[in-house]
């Protein structure tokens, strides 16, 4: 008995058996779909709560060459739910220690993982190529954005290397997962406006009129610790660091009689925290990998295109095919529309685009047809198209001309058409 | 030694610190230790729950370990209970794992019944014999039930519970109680104590817009035969009166916000149904309270009580929201809710206190934290009644009769296809196949004593094929899914916080949709 390794005979019914709802019934064999799932290369990106989870129903469900990608190293706040790591695993690679883990656990000779110690941006479009699957499991929405956009450049008109990107996300009692064709389904980047955006709050309410302990909390985070800590970043991970912030805050929001500051509170809101469940990345994975299974199996058929789930007021999911926008930068081929304040200066306008839910980039920059309008890179192009940052963009190009806007972070080139309207100086 | 709030961290701020310490003195119990078991328990552990127990009398198959991550090659043979049971409690040093390494067949048999109140919620995965005798022990006892099935690409859940009681809901549609149209004294004094006409212009920029609303709404009344705005256009033409008390509604941000929250302004105080109806319920009638009687009750008779004795209003639960103002025109209005709130609290609390003297428990049996709770929440109250039947006609008539089903397709077909695998595995003691098709559907009829005459619907015997077709029940992208979900559920009830399922969950992974049902 102890000679056997672990088998398949979990899914053997699955992949011999043609079920009612199968979409190809006649060109359907379950040898070649055995095969298929031996064979087929599947890439993994992130290796935390949801990656754990993926890994694991990958080994478990006939996949045999996987490649796991991850930068982060393995935290103590991770354990409540990373079941693959322990806590003599702190400070090691999230995805070397996944990889071993389930390559230890599944005891397959045939099952090979593949990990990768660094960020999806080190390796080269070339690399993406060998896969037949990517599925993500990130929390990083421009680690998403990244892979999404590289993924669509990918497929050419005839639609040749198509790869299916898998994408799940979780909050809390809540996620969702979708499965992204590129150029064929709604894209990842045409969706960026469901994105909850990161609370931010007013800099005068910061500076001046303190309410909430938040206030306290953002006053010494963005105001306080540049002031006094210069150009040294503030290391959430740093107890030193974490515990000036939680007194300062204390003491502010003290001042102002402001009840509520906590250590938790405080680590919260530098930090952005998300609250997550070893749960919900269960459902989540467990829905992106069973559409990976249909889709490299065709036993049955894939989910079109988008399921959101909730089980924090009783169970509660969606599903619906989200349709793709025509002017979406990475997979439409319009440009988009927007409207510009003539009195508004290019910078004015930058800081306009940069806030905007469906463009959200950080350090964009801007060219029209004819010139550079602005570019962060090189210096030496940066240094002469500064000072159009403080001129009128509507001295700079025409009514409804057409501008492309890049960031250095993401392979996308977002074109927009600038239409202007109101007055020529700022209104009093 | 890791300290507890950092490993417990990203969970603290969905249950903070009484969720967490309700789940660490949680039991739950497992039948039968399959894939989806596995599962739900690693989602368990994980957190952080007190206790788990697994009742199971097989050994360790290369059948059960194709899909189940806690096992190891080495446990091939070995009891599966107390297998899963150590490689589990490798991922949480602080949880207590027990194995029972008996049929459920025989263990009810043998133990006391006082076995079974040591668990919180008791969970049953896949087929188990004896469900109804299971069912009926922990029925009477009160203990929760979840039943979970994972057949192919199917899987269903039922919740068996007497009652379900949950004060703290995490409601998220974030209404806050302002009492703009019934403003109590102090409030009262505070909005009259404030004249806007003599602020400075700064001053007059940082008005809370609560005291706006109730400045304005007072002025509407006295125009409008003492009513609040009443439709559409009268709305509409109360937030031009708003606006028309700014200097400038292009820099005053307290107007712009007051002008752009009006439902706030609008919102009626008054007792929701699902309150008023709990009033009526039998557990707080005078002759059905004891010693045994749920807190959550006696604080309904109390709450009952309290709204008689203010002008039919429940407690304040005194938080607002952030709103334009200065620092210390925000903490003044926050200290006069506060102040009302402690004083509704203490009311309430008084109410609750009597309660317990005249059925003779002691005040120990409550604490400020869990009144404090209560009050703050007592619009948000969750309460339902459940049932101990898999199904019942009116299911029935839906599966067979069904308007939304279309013609291939029918979701209940999903959870009657569930049932019916059971029953077989049941009668034959064997799973199911595509062979036994026509066996499979004599059963259907059989067991749910439906008339032969009666025309199968295609779209129920596509469901019926899938199941046998793709009979496997440790399909491990279902039993992971399913674990997931039976394991929030096992949260939501250990937790005392969030709404669990009422009471019947289906979750089709083909269309990767899912439908629930109350029975
Ligand atoms: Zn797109």
């Amino acid at each position: 008995m102890l000679a056997m390794s672990r088998d398949f005979s979990s899914i053997t019914s699955i992949l011999n058996n043609i079920g009612p709802f199968n979409e190809v019934p006649d060109e359907y064999s379950p040898q070649e779909t055995i095969n298929a799932l031996s064979s087929s290369k599947i890439l993994v990106i992130g290796a935390g709560g949801l990656g754990c989870e993926i890994l694991k129903n990958l080994a478990l469900t006939g996949f045999q060459d996987i490649h796991v990608i991850d930068m982060d190293t393995i935290d103590v706040s991770n354990l409540n739910r990373q079941f693959l790591f322990r806590a003599k695993d702190v400070g090691h690679s999230k995805a070397q220690v996944a990889a071993e883990f389930i390559q230890e656990r599944i005891e397959n000779n045939h099952l090979k993982i593949t990990p990768f110690f660094g960020r999806i941006q080190d390796k080269p479009v070339e690399y993406y190529k060998q896969f037949d699957v990517v599925i993500c499991g990130l929390d990083s929405v421009e680690a998403r954005r990244w892979i999404n956009a590289t993924l669509v450049s990918l497929v050419d008109n005839e639609l040749n290397n198509l790869i299916p990107l898998i994408d799940g996300g979780t909050e809390g009692f809540r996620g969702q997962s979708r499965v992204i064709l590129p150029k064929v389904t709604s894209c990842y980047e045409c969706t960026l406006d469901m994105v909850t955006p990161k609370t931010t709050y007013p800099v005068c309410t910061i500076a001046n009129t303190p309410r909430l302990p938040e206030h306290c909390i953002e006053w010494s985070s963005v105001m306080e610790w540049p002031r006094n800590f210069g150009s040294q970043k503030f290391d959430a991970d740093n107890p030193e660091h974490v515990e000036w912030m939680y007194q300062l805050s204390l003491k502010r929001a003290q001042e102002y009689n402001i009840e509520g500051v906590t250590r938790l509170l405080t680590l919260g809101v530098v930090k952005n925290i998300i609250p997550a469940i070893a749960s919900t990345n269960a459902i989540i994975a467990a829905s992106c990998c069973n559409e990976a299974f249909k889709l490299v199996t065709n036993c049955n058929p894939i989910l079109d295109n988008y399921m959101m789930y909730s089980g924090d007021d009783s169970i509660f999911t969606y599903t619906y095919a989200h349709v793709n926008k025509k002017n979406c930068p990475v997979c439409g081929n319009m440009a988009k529309n927007v409207t510009a304040e003539r009195w508004w200066t290019l910078e004015y306008f930058i800081d306009e685009l940069s806030s905007k839910l469906e463009i959200q980039m950080k350090r964009p920059s801007l060219s029209s047809s004819s010139a550079y309008l602005y570019l962060r890179n090189p210096p030496n192009l940066e240094e002469k198209t500064r000072p159009n940052l403080y001129k009128k963009l509507s001295t700079l190009i025409d009514d409804g001309n057409e501008i492309v806007v890049t960031d250095p972070n993401l392979p996308i080139s977002l074109r927009l058409v600038v239409n202007f309207s109101g007055p020529e100086h700022e209104p009093l | 030694m890791i300290d507890k709030e950092t490993k417990y961290d990203r969970q603290l701020r969905l249950w903070a610190s009484t969720g967490q310490a309700n789940l660490e003195n949680s039991h739950i119990c497992l039948i039968n230790a399959s894939a989806t078991g596995s599962e739900i328990l690693k989602n368990l552990v994980l957190p952080g729950i007190g206790e788990f127990t697994i009742i199971d009398d097989k050994v360790v198959s290369p059948q059960d370990l194709s899909g189940n991550f806690f096992l190891k090659r080495e446990n091939l043979g070995q009891d599966i209970a107390t297998s899963i049971t150590s490689n589990l409690s490798e991922l949480n040093t602080d949880v207590k794992g027990h194995a029972i390494n008996q049929s459920i067949k025989h263990l009810i048999t043998k133990v006391e019944s006082l076995f079974w109140d040591q668990f919180n919620v008791v969970i049953v995965s896949d087929y188990s014999p004896e469900l109804d005798v299971v069912k009926d022990l922990l029925w009477d006892k009160r203990i929760p039930l979840l039943i979970v099935n994972s057949v192919g690409f199917y899987g269903s859940l039922n919740l068996i519970a007497n009652e379900v009681t949950v004060i703290e809901t995490h409601d998220p549609s974030r209404l806050y109680d302002l009492r703009i149209d019934c403003p109590w004294p102090e409030l009262q004094e505070h909005a009259d104590s404030i004249d806007l006409n003599s602020l400075s212009d700064q001053d007059h920029a940082h008005v809370p817009y609560i005291i706006i609303y109730i400045k304005v709404l007072q002025a509407w009344k006295q125009e409008h035969n003492n009513l609040p705005p009443q439709n559409y256009g009268e709305k509409k033409l109360f937030r031009l009166l708003i606006e028309s008390y700014s200097r400038n509604i292009k820099i005053e941000a307290n107007f712009t916000e007051a002008s752009n929250s009006i439902h706030r302004a609008l919102q009626v105080t008054q007792i929701p149904n699902s309150i008023s109806k709990l009033f009526e319920n039998s557990n707080i009638k005078d002759e059905n309270l004891s010693l045994t009687t749920p807190i959550f009750w006696i604080y309904i008779k109390a709450l009952k009580n309290f709204v008689h004795l203010n002008n039919n209003q429940l407690p304040l639960p005194g938080n607002l929201p952030d709103m334009a103002s200065d620092t210390a025109g925000y903490i003044k209005l926050q200290n006069i809710y506060r102040a009302k709130a402690l004083k509704d609290q203490e009311l309430f609390t008084h109410e609750v206190q009597k309660i317990l003297d005249s059925i003779g428990r002691s005040h120990d049996d409550v604490n400020t934290e869990s009144i404090a709770s209560f009050c703050k929440n007592s619009q948000l109250l969750y309460v339902s009644q459940g049932s101990k039947e898999l199904y019942g006609t009116s299911l029935l008539q839906e599966l067979l009769h069904s308007e939304q089903a279309s013609e291939n397709y029918n979701a209940l077909g999903v959870y009657f296809s569930i049932l019916t695998y059971n029953a077989y595995i049941e009668k034959f003691n064997s799973k199911p196949s595509i062979q036994d098709l026509e066996t499979f559907s004599d059963l259907f009829f059989q067991k749910f004593s439906i008339d032969k005459a009666e025309v199968l619907p295609e779209s129920i015997l596509n469901t019926f094929k899938e199941v046998l077709s793709h009979n496997t029940q440790n399909y491990h992208n279902l039993n992971s899914l399913m674990g997931g979900i039976v394991s929030q559920e096992v949260l939501k009830l250990a937790t005392s916080q969030y709404t669990p399922l009422d009471n019947l969950f289906v979750f089709d992974g083909i269309r990767s949709f899912s439908e629930k049902w109350k029975i």
